[in-house]
């Protein structure tokens, strides 16, 4: 059985008599231990079906369930137990007038759970942040350590799935690296799965398993990770995206963009 | 004779807590072709575009030991003889539409603001020049476009709003500041296309400011990598996979490729340069 299943998946803002209909009859289903990347251009609606699952859209169609059971509304403590998301914008996401420590142990005050100390301490250890950091503010941290705290603060509760909404765009590309290889490193660890979001194609490849890619809000197809190295894919669009990407670039002799 | 020359380049901020030095000594030459500057954040790749205009900022400093466009002294120029340069004769594409365009003024006002002050053009004639540069940039619904505010507009439209305004002047020097970071690599492939027709047509010269080492090495022809206020190498765009120095070579490795091993991504040693 899958552990996260989407059926239909249908998402409808309203705003000034408008309808936007960012996401159409989506379906997807993620095995446990899985690596999922959703890819597409902005309004693609990648990121809406994450903030679908959270409970951060506004529904109007399909089945949301996690490991068989349909999600509650809201959400809930065991539903936030499971499923954490990582932000795109380090900058935006962490509260700028709360410490790491604060930030970190928010989510064990809100669950009840004890020995904060320790779980901080080995959490901030586990993305390889020394442990005297949680005495800064995010302001003290650099882009690539402040995603570190947030992916460490999705990992308080010890959830099952991770929902990464572009990790790394606004991070430089060395920094990038180092991110994505402790993103791998985690998932191998702790049994982690993924459902990732991405514009770029080269990093979806190296980091998931199967991907869909989505245009308008609708799914335009799902491709294996072997298919997309392979260039096999059979809708015009996926392989616009394909020849676009930037990481071809380096291939071949090298020629102006026409 | 080289377009622009920079020679010794410094650009210093006294600050509070000391000297900051954001750029150490940068020279180059510029001919009618694309030179591209990479670097990531904090390598001064910016501040080296904003000093060919003198747009930095007090207390940012500028110094050099020449710098000269088309002949002409640009470092002692008067501020007069620097706005009768800055869009006019060099224009800058600045990295965010969000930012940089006017958010109470219709793209059509600001699009033929220049072209009737600086020009002296009437409204029709400034109009249909406008709607002309808006077609030039691939814009479908010129018409549409030119009554829109620029927060009606996507990040795509407003990038190419940008990179129109900078062409109505026809300048012979475009620095383009990160042009398309902002946008999709469908769009992005668009708005290149555009910027190399212009080079090519009108022998205009390019300086493209990047973090994007692969993107940079596909569109310029050479290419300066920046680290730390400072060139580490300049390279032919298309040796760029035969670059020696470890920073340039660090920056190549780390990035993820369709297809490629899955093994950890190499990451930048910082400790090595």
């Amino acid at each position: 059985m899958a552990l996260i299943e989407i059926e239909n998946l249908s998402v409808t803002f309203r705003a000034k008599g408008q309808e936007v209909r960012a996401v159409r009859d989506v379906s997807l289903s993620v095995g446990a231990q899985e690596s999922y990347g959703l890819v597409g251009e902005s309004g693609s609606g990648k990121s809406t079906i994450l903030r679908a699952i959270c409970g951060m859209a506004p529904v109007t169609g399909g089945t949301i369930r996690i490991g068989g059971q349909p999600v509650p509304t809201p959400r809930g403590r065991a539903f936030s137990a499971q499923v954490q998301m990582v932000f795109q914008d380090p900058y935006a996401s962490l509260h700028p007038r709360h410490t790491i420590d604060r930030t970190l142990s928010e989510p064990l005050a809100i669950h009840g759970i004890g020995d904060r100390d320790a779980r901080v301490v080995q959490a901030l250890t586990d993305v390889g942040l020394p442990p005297a950091f949680r005495f800064r503010y995010p302001h003290q941290l650099s882009g690539g350590q402040r995603q570190r705290v947030a992916i460490a603060r999705a990992l308080m509760l010890r959830p099952r799935i991770l929902l990464l909404d572009e990790p790394t765009s606004a991070l430089d590309a060395s920094v990038q690296a180092e991110v994505l290889n402790l993103l791998n490193r985690l998932r191998a660890e702790q049994g982690l799965t993924f459902l990732m979001v991405s514009h770029d194609l080269a990093v979806i490849d190296h980091m998931c398993d199967r991907i869909m890619v989505l245009q308008h809000g609708r799914t335009v197809e799902e491709i294996a990770h072997a298919d997309l190295a392979a260039a096999r894919m059979t809708t015009a669009y996926a392989r616009s995206l394909f020849e676009a990407s930037a990481d071809r670039m380096l291939d071949g002799p090298v020629e102006p963009a026409r | 004779m080289s377009l622009l020359e920079v020679k010794n380049l410094r650009v210093t901020f006294d600050t509070e807590t000391g000297r900051v030095e954001a750029v150490r000594g940068v020279s180059f030459s510029l001919g009618h072709e694309r030179l591209g500057i990479v670097g990531e954040s904090g390598s001064g790749k910016t501040m080296t575009g904003r000093s060919v205009l003198r747009l930095v900022r007090p207390p940012g400093r500028i110094e050099a030991d020449a710098m000269t466009f088309d002949g002409q002294d640009i470092l002692h120029a008067s501020e007069r003889e620097m706005r009768a340069l800055r869009g006019k004769r060099i224009g800058m594409v600045m990295q965010d539409p969000k930012y940089s365009l006017n958010p109470v003024m219709t793209v059509g006002r600001q699009l033929t603001e220049g072209l009737r002050l600086r020009d002296g053009l009437g409204r029709a004639d400034a109009t249909a020049k406008a709607i002309a540069a808006l077609e030039a940039v691939q814009i479908r619904d010129p018409a549409r476009v030119m009554e829109a505010y620029p927060h009606e507009l996507s990040g795509g439209m407003g990038q190419r709003v940008m990179i129109a305004m900078m062409l109505i002047p026809e300048p012979e020097l475009l620095i383009a500041d990160e042009p398309t970071s902002a946008l999709d690599v469908t769009v992005q492939a668009e708005v290149l296309a555009i910027l190399d027709g212009l080079v090519r047509d009108r022998g205009m010269g390019l300086i493209f400011i990047s973090h994007d080492l692969r993107l940079v090495a596909r569109f310029c022809d050479r290419v300066l990598v920046m680290h730390k206020g400072l060139v580490v190498e300049e390279i032919e765009a298309a040796h760029l996979m035969e670059a020696q120095h470890p920073y340039t070579r660090g920056l190549l490795n780390c990035l993820p490729r369709i297809g490629g091993p899955r093994a950890p991504l190499p990451v930048l040693d910082r400790a090595g340069f």
